[in-house]
């Protein structure tokens, strides 16, 4: 299947900045990727930025700073799955032959707290439904009556994130943690306690992506993205903002769909993945995500986490940025971030949270409502 | 000026000014069966129009529950002082489950299986003045 390339990559630091505007936060971050392309902004045929509680035409705000080249600047918007959803735009748009140098971003700026419920529906809101983390916690409290997974173990992969994110100079969150103090932090939505849930925040993370053929004129240090797949869930599901669920045995979930979607694509299978990026909005999110990815089989996810299969030196280790939980969640910007990491690790550049001799990585994003997005790159 | 009970969203709930307690409305697709939460032109799952609406039972389980330790945000209104609410996903018989505020129980009688039943009452008020009902489940004594 014909692929696209990446040939540079930059990301902003993840955190709070008052008084740095997001159009700042944003023109970093694609400077950073532009230099790491050896390329200038008018090189750039297409734009795509991916953004969620920032304003209409952010893209154009952060990229008219560079110039005005005319070309097109769209914002993509699909929940926390928004930077996967942009990434297959932007490739979408190399592959269509229309466009040969493409560049993807994606920039946040949120304030602390539940984030702002514009997804829910007004009597969602005025009967008090639109938190977030309540979701997660119904779906790790399922997953502990159907499987026995304990709250150790979810706890456990919030000291694995947190350990990781203490190594990454990008991480909002570099302090570890252990066990008793992620257990006894203060519940949220039981049973899900407050260092077991990321933090919305702000960063920007952005890729030039190319056509093999313009990669290789250029002479271009080149990552694959052997695939990238957006998917929504086929069936009412238990997500943010659900009012509703219509369960079907044999249907689990759109990251399964779009999981099933990049391997197929990219004529790999999940034991060929390396190191992964998962999306831990929470740390269960990243337990049920190991199952969904087909890194182990449903109801197993507690198991991988005992085993230590998920840590660095593990035979999958996952979130070696320190994960949402670490990093937090700038939204928009997110998988974008993920990916960084992730072309970290390839090109071997992850220094004390370098995975030896990764050849395929995996990212993936979930948002409200049913979105995932799955990216799989190699070398 | 007259004050009329109302329904929070009248997709999903039917008229409460009724002699008999409101229910919950539902649309379940006559091409696939999937149910739903709410009326809709078009099957949420398959896409065929070949829906018909239904009253959703008022009794139900509890699937998986979690207890808010934090008042959600306006224009919510929450109990003053707040105490932690429990909230649930019901599933009903006809195959469908529904969120749910759990009332008259405490946390630590939630449990998976519980077996809870429909309340409707008084929600909150609309600009008109109405009393918009909404809806939570409790378990049965």
């Amino acid at each position: 299947m014909d692929k696209v390339m990446i040939i540079g990559a930059g990301c902003h630091p993840c955190g709070r900045f008052p008084g740095k505007p997001h159009t700042a936060i944003g023109r970093e971050a694609v400077q950073l990727a532009l230099d790491d392309a050896g390329l200038e902004f008018k090189d750039i045929q297409a734009a795509f930025c991916s953004r969620v509680f920032l304003p209409q035409c952010t893209g154009l705000k952060v990229l008219t700073q560079f110039g005005r080249t005319g070309i097109p600047i769209v914002d993509i918007e699909a929940a926390c799955a928004s930077s996967g959803a942009a990434l297959k735009q932007a490739c979408d748009a190399i592959l269509s032959g229309r466009h040969d140098i493409v560049l993807v971003f994606g920039v946040e700026k949120v304030g602390s707290g539940f984030l702002p419920p514009p997804n829910y529906a007004e009597w969602q809101i005025r009967m008090g439904l639109c938190q977030n983390p309540m979701y997660w916690a119904l779906a790790a409290r399922r997953h502990m009556h159907e499987y026995g997974t304990t709250i150790e173990q979810i706890g456990r992969i919030s000291v694995k994130n947190h350990k990781y994110g203490a190594l990454n100079p990008l991480a909002m969150y570099r302090k570890e943690m252990t066990l008793e103090e992620i257990l006894n932090s203060k519940p949220v939505c039981d049973p899900m306690t407050l260092y077991m849930i990321c933090a919305p925040n702000e960063g920007a993370a952005a890729m030039v992506l190319a056509s093999e053929k313009t990669a290789r004129r250029l002479g271009a240090r080149s990552i694959t993205l052997a695939a990238i797949e957006h998917k929504i869930g086929r069936y009412p599901m238990l997500n943010v903002a659900a009012y509703h669920q219509s369960p079907v045995s044999d249907y689990s979930c759109a990251t399964t769909d779009a999981a099933l979607a990049a391997y197929e694509y990219a004529g790999i299978g999940p034991q060929d993945i390396d190191v992964a990026e998962v999306q831990d909005t929470d740390a269960f999110c990243e337990l049920e995500a190991y199952e969904h990815l087909g890194f182990c089989k449903p109801g197993e996810g507690g198991r991988l986490v005992d085993e230590g299969a998920t840590e660095i030196g593990g035979r999958i280790p996952v979130n070696t940025s320190g994960g949402l939980i670490s990093n937090g969640e700038p939204v928009g910007a997110s998988g974008l971030r993920q990916v960084y990491e992730m072309i970290l690790q390839l090109r071997g550049e992850a220094g004390a949270r370098q995975v030896q001799g990764a050849k395929a990585a995996l990212t993936h994003v979930y948002g409200a409502d049913g979105h995932s997005a799955v990216a799989i790159l190699t070398r | 000026m007259d004050r009329k009970q109302v329904a929070f969203d009248e997709r999903f709930l039917t008229d409460p000014s009724g002699p008999e307690q409101a229910r919950l409305i539902g649309t379940r697709c006559r091409s696939c069966g999937v149910v739903t939460f709410g009326r809709s032109q078009n099957c949420e799952h398959c896409t065929s129009s070949q829906v018909e609406e239904i009253a959703l039972s008022t009794r139900g389980k509890i699937w998986s529950y979690t207890v808010l330790r934090y008042a959600s945000p306006p224009p919510y209104q929450p109990p003053e002082p707040y105490v932690p609410i429990p909230a649930a996903w019901v599933e009903l018989p006809e195959g469908v489950r529904v969120i749910s505020p759990i009332r008259d129980c405490q946390p630590d009688q939630l449990q998976v299986g519980l077996e809870v039943e429909l309340v409707v009452a008084k929600g909150w008020e609309d600009e008109a003045g109405n009393e918009v009902m909404s809806y939570a489940f409790r378990p049965i004594r």
